[in-house]
Parts: C-alpha cells; structure tokens; sequence
C-alpha cells in the first residue's frame, strides 16, 4: 500500500474518531451542566443519551483503524460492501465537510445557552388559543351561559361543556377546572389547559388563573398588555412553539420582556386579530426564577385517558 | 502562484480560525451585544436541537443498516419481497409500520436493502411512506390535531396512497438500476471480472473518478477478490462480521452525517429569519397556498414526528388542503433528505421521485381540501 495513502487516511481517521468522540463529548457535556433539556425534549434525551454511546463505539474504531493502519501500512478490512469508504482527495471539500461537523461542536462547547425565548417567539407567532384550530368549533352559545352559577348540579355543566367526540376530554377538564376556586395552569398540563380555556371561554369569564412564563410583546399590543407565555416542545427546539395568555395590568412596563414571572389574573375577553381570545386583568405578577429543565412544556400525552 | 496558494491557505485559514476560537473562548462571559446574542441563541438552539433529535435515529438506521449488510443474506430478502407490483408497493407503503425510522435512519437501510435484492421500486415506496405511515408519528399527529382528527387520517391515507402510486411508476417505468455506485451490482454478479470493474470508471467519472484511480493499486482493497473469499471460504467469523459491522456503521455515520447536518443549518437559519406575518397574503391563495406549505415543508427539513405541531401552528391561517399538503410533502421529500438520496440515488431518479410526488401530492390535498368545503 502506498505509504502516502496510509498516512492520508490515519489523518482522516484520526479526524473521524476526533469529531465523534467530540459530539459525544458535547452531549455529557450539555447533561453535565444541565442544557440538554433546552435543546431536546425528556423523552428524546435518553435516546440522545444512549446515541454518546453509540458515537463513543463508532469514533473507538476510528481511532482503531488509524492504529491498525500505522501498524501494519495496509488496509486489510474484509469489506464486501460494493461502495468504498475512501475519503474523497480534495482537500477543500474536506475542509468543508470536516468544518461542517465541527460547526456545531464550537458552538455547542463555546457559547452559553439560555431557553428560546422572544426573539423566537416573534418569528413563530405565539398564540393565545391553545391548540384550539378552530376557537369557535365547541364554544357553546354565548347568551345561554351567562348564568356563573356554580351550583346547579351536573345537567348545566353539560350545558356550559358541549363536546363533540374530538373535545370530550377538554370538556371534562372544563368540568373540573370549572369547580375550582382558583385555576392554577401546570406545567404538566400547561398547553391543554390553554386549550381547554380557550375552548369555553365564556363560562370561565371571571375566574382566577395563575401561570408562569416569560414575558413576551408583540407590535399589536397596548402598552399595558403583554403576554405570559412557554415554548412547548415535542422532541427538540426545531419544533418548539410558544403557547400563552394575554395580560393586562397598569405595572405592565416594569416587567421586561423575556423575564419569568408567575402572573394571577381575573378572566376577560378580547379580541385579538379577529378572534375572541381570553385575556387575564393582573392582580399579582411576581418574579421568578426558572431552572433550565423546567423553561419548556411538553404535550400531555396521557390527556386523553 | 496557485501552488503556493494552495499549500499554504489551509494552515493560514486553521491559525486564523484557532485565533477566533481563542477570543471567543476569552470573551465568553462578557457581554456581546445583546441583539446579536440572542438570534446567535435561537440558531444554535435551533440547530443543535434538530441535530441532536435526529441522531438517535440515524445511528439507530446506520446500525441497523449495518446489521443487515453484515447478518442478513441476499436471498431472504429476494423470498421476501412480494413479485406482483401491486403488493410490492403496498408491501413498501405498509414497512414502515414494522420500521418506524426515522427518514435519516431508513435511507441507508434502503440502500443496503436494495444492494441485497430488494426491488428498487418496493425500497423507494418504503422511503416515501415510511415516515408517514407508522405509529410514531400517527400518534404525534393524533396529539396535534386532536379538534380536527380528520387530518390525521388523511395524513395516513394519502401518504400510503401517493407513495404506491410512485411505487407502481417506477417498476413499470424504471429500468436501470437506481443506485449511484452499479459497481457494485455488476460486481456481485461477475466475480472477479477485472474489466467491467474498469468499464466503470467511465460512467462514474464525476462521482468517483479519482477512487477508482485508487482501487487500482490497492490491492488489498480489491472488491473482487474479498468476493471470492466470501464465497469460498464460508462464513467469516462472528466477532469479525461485529467489527466489520461497526466500520460500516461509522463510515456510514459520516457520509450520511455531513446531510444532517447540513440541513439542520438550513431549517435553523430559515426559522430564526423567516416571520410568521409576512404569509397572510400566500394564505389566502388558494393554489399558492398548497405550493407555499409545500415549499415550507421542503425546506424546515422536520422530522416527521415533530412536524404536526408546526402544521397545527398554521391551522389559524391556512385551510386543510395546504395543511395537509405540508404534511404530507415534508416527509416524503426535503431538503435534508434530498441530499441524502442524491447521495445514494442518480440524480435522474431523485428527480423523477420528486417531481412524481410533488404532483401527486398538490393533486390529492386539493381535491381532499374541495371535499371539505
């Protein structure tokens, strides 16, 4: 074998095993300091895990091959596959694709990480509906439940709940949320809970909800509005889309956008870009701090049962 | 002049880079502007998200890609394979029920599939149904669309549908051999025929040119001769057969790695540039609409369980047929995944694939969007 070809290809090896053992390297990295959940969601974070693993193997027998190659100057792979492995000469294109794998390893190691926050969140448009696709699909007619009357036993909760077979699960929810004194929107359940809100805004009109989020403004709000609102995600970042409430209060402009806060309001409607969408008058806004893990939401997928 | 250039730019350019290296890693916790920072935030979260989702799946592919070529014998997959075009692209449009990969995972799979006696046609229906028609995504989209349930079946129905209708045409309309590296085929069926190994050097020529330069003097490296080994000599052993599954498993990373990546870059520069607003006035098009969500879905690159949450984000302005379009489109063809099959298919297949399934599918979403008005 050529001892020039050797060389090349230890070198190529070498960069493999050098790449791989680093995406690898970058995934415990990003566990250790707890930033792994900000790019993936919890139940593709094994799977990531356990895919160090499968990059630790691969880039082992990188480095393997590159030893076997210095040892013995030849290649003596039995390689029936039909398609060779052989890197390509051009040093450019190389470069390129070499630098194309290290690009997110730099930026992975390099920068610091925050949640997705505002900047994103106006390039994807929050929405204050919840999952709801059509806000007007189930809401019951409006001059029938103006009653907020608690008592009346389960028949008028049926009245204020209609379902169709798609909504029987929020209309439940609804039951539910309905008999609380105060609507706390969980974390767990944080999307559905929009969803459910924004399905029968009406007879919720004058309850107390009580949400965490960062605070986000867009250009068609007043000065004394903005919006509470998280990103939920499904499995990573790339599908990450911000659900929340739209608040008012006179102390609007001593919360700056992107900080966290936990916000109790009093139910109103508004309308807002054509629709009818709930919107929260403040009466407390407190300040928090959030931990990476917790900045996202994820679907409930155990909503249904 | 050009000599000197090129001998010396790569080590100019690493010192260079080595130096910026150096002062980002400095300057690290200071504060940059604030601007700047931010978007920086949303593209690497953007792109290390999509890459780091996607490469549980691709490793799982390329391992089970591996597996198959190093365990799996050619004629259980010919026995396999149903002969009747009819059932072959059924059979294609229903594996992913049994294979649930993810797109970047399953084209390496294909490809050695197909090397292995699979018809090529039954492989590339499994490409385009695959990452619609399985429970992983049935379920993500079930999640999203919960008010409109419709959608989810006709997600299903029209992704089987379209990709057994690509199916059917390309097994009557298809006659050469797909893949980009034929050596190979020629060489499973010719053992040790030198010459067609070199008659191929001609047609390969802008592809792999300077490799097969290469293979001429290595000799240990002779496709033919590790062939004859292979048939005469019985089977390798098993630890060596695991080894040699974990090289083609890492080569394989690489080569299908560099895609990934590549389109993970896009869909994260496209998502932190693109606004939300400026699409009211596509929306209200109709016949634009389908062909903007299709174009959308070509280039997010989404992963097809994921991507049902973005189509529902898009529900408030466009009606089901460009919704279903999107869906329906994106994990068939994109951008991510049409560098991957131009890795491994001609470029004259992967052209007809697309054009065949973006037809089929602006079709069939605007006629199921007319039959819900």
């Amino acid at each position: 074998m050529n001892p020039i070809a050797a060389r090349t290809l230890i070198v190529h090896h070498m960069l493999r095993a050098a790449l791989l053992a680093g995406f690898a390297l970058l995934i415990v990295y990003l566990k250790q300091k707890g930033e792994l959940p900000l790019f993936v969601a919890p139940r593709t974070e094994q799977a990531v895990k356990l895919s160090a693993l499968g990059l630790y193997a691969a880039a082992a027998y990188q480095a393997y091959s590159a030893f076997r190659l210095w040892r013995d100057n030849r290649m003596s792979d039995a390689c029936d596959c039909g398609h060779d492995h052989a890197p390509s000469p051009s040093i450019v294109r190389n470069m390129l694709i070499y630098g194309l794998f290290a690009l997110p390893l730099l930026l992975g190691f390099l920068l610091p990480h925050a949640p997705l926050n505002s900047v994103l969140a106006e390039k994807k448009g929050v929405s204050f509906t919840g999952l709801s696709t059509h806000p007007s699909a189930a809401t019951p007619p409006s001059n029938e439940s103006s009653s907020g009357d608690k008592g009346n036993g389960v028949a008028s909760l049926d009245a204020l709940f209609p379902a169709d077979e798609y909504t029987h699960a929020y209309a439940e929810f609804a039951k539910r949320l309905y008999k609380r004194e105060q609507i706390v929107v969980e974390d767990n359940l944080f999307i559905e809970t929009l969803t459910t809100l924004d399905l029968y805004q009406q007879p919720f009109v004058g309850s107390k909800v009580t949400l965490t989020g960062f605070v986000y403004r867009d250009g068609h709000m007043r000065d004394d509005q903005f919006a509470v609102s998280r990103f939920a995600m499904t499995c990573c970042s790339a599908d990450a889309l911000p659900y929340g409430l739209l608040a008012q209060s006179a102390d609007a402009k001593n919360y700056a956008n992107d900080s966290w806060v936990t916000l109790t309001g009093i139910v109103t409607t508004t309308q807002w870009q054509g629709q009818s969408v709930i919107m929260l008058t403040a009466t407390d806004i407190t300040p928090v701090a959030i931990d990476h893990r917790d900045a996202y939401v994820y679907p409930n997928y155990e909503f249904d049962l | 002049m050009r000599l000197w250039l090129l001998r010396w730019s790569p080590p100019a350019l690493t010192a260079g880079c080595a130096a910026l290296l150096a002062l980002i890693y400095i300057h690290r916790h200071s504060a940059l502007p604030s601007v700047g920072m931010d978007k920086l935030n949303a593209f690497t979260m953007l792109f290390l998200g999509v890459i780091f989702e996607a490469l549980p799946f691709m490793l799982l592919g390329v391992a089970v890609s591996a597996i198959l070529q190093v365990f799996v014998s050619e004629n259980l997959i010919r026995k396999l394979a149903p002969r009747n075009a009819v059932l072959g692209a059924a059979f294609g449009g229903l594996l992913g029920l049994l294979f649930p990969l993810c797109e970047c995972g399953m084209i390496p799979v294909v490809r050695r599939l197909i090397r292995k006696g699979m018809p090529a046609y039954i492989g590339i229906t499994y490409i385009l149904a695959g990452p619609i028609v399985n429970p992983v995504v049935f379920a993500s989209t079930y999640t999203a669309f919960r008010g409109q349930l419709h959608i989810v079946y006709e997600r299903m129905i029209l992704g089987f549908a379209v990709a057994f209708v690509v199916g059917l045409v390309l097994h009557r309309y298809m006659r050469s051999d797909p893949l980009k590296d034929t050596h190979t085929a020629a060489a499973h069926a010719h053992h040790g025929h030198e010459h067609l190994h070199n008659h191929h050097d001609h047609r390969h020529h802008d592809h792999r040119g300077h490799h097969h330069a290469r293979h001429d003097r290595h000799e240990a490296h002779n496709h033919h001769a590790h062939e004859h080994e292979h048939h005469h000599g019985g089977k390798p052993a098993l630890g060596t057969r695991l080894v040699s599954t974990l090289g083609h498993a890492s080569d394989e990373f690489f080569d299908m790695g560099k895609y990934l990546i590549f389109g993970s870059l896009l869909t994260a520069i496209i998502q932190t540039g693109l606004d939300r607003s400026s699409l009211s006035a596509i929306a209200d098009s109709s016949w634009l609409a389908h062909l903007f969500m299709m174009g959308f879905a070509y280039l997010l690159s989404l992963c097809s369980t994921s991507d049902a949450f973005i189509a529902a984000s898009f529900s408030s302005m466009f009606t089901v047929g460009p919704l279903l379009a999107f869906l329906v489109f994106g994990p068939m063809i994109d951008l991510k995944n049409t560098l991957m099959l131009l890795s491994v298919f001609k470029l004259r297949i992967v052209l007809a694939i697309i054009a065949l399934t973006a037809v089929l599918v602006y079709a069939s979403t605007w006629l199921t969007g007319a039959l819900h008005v």
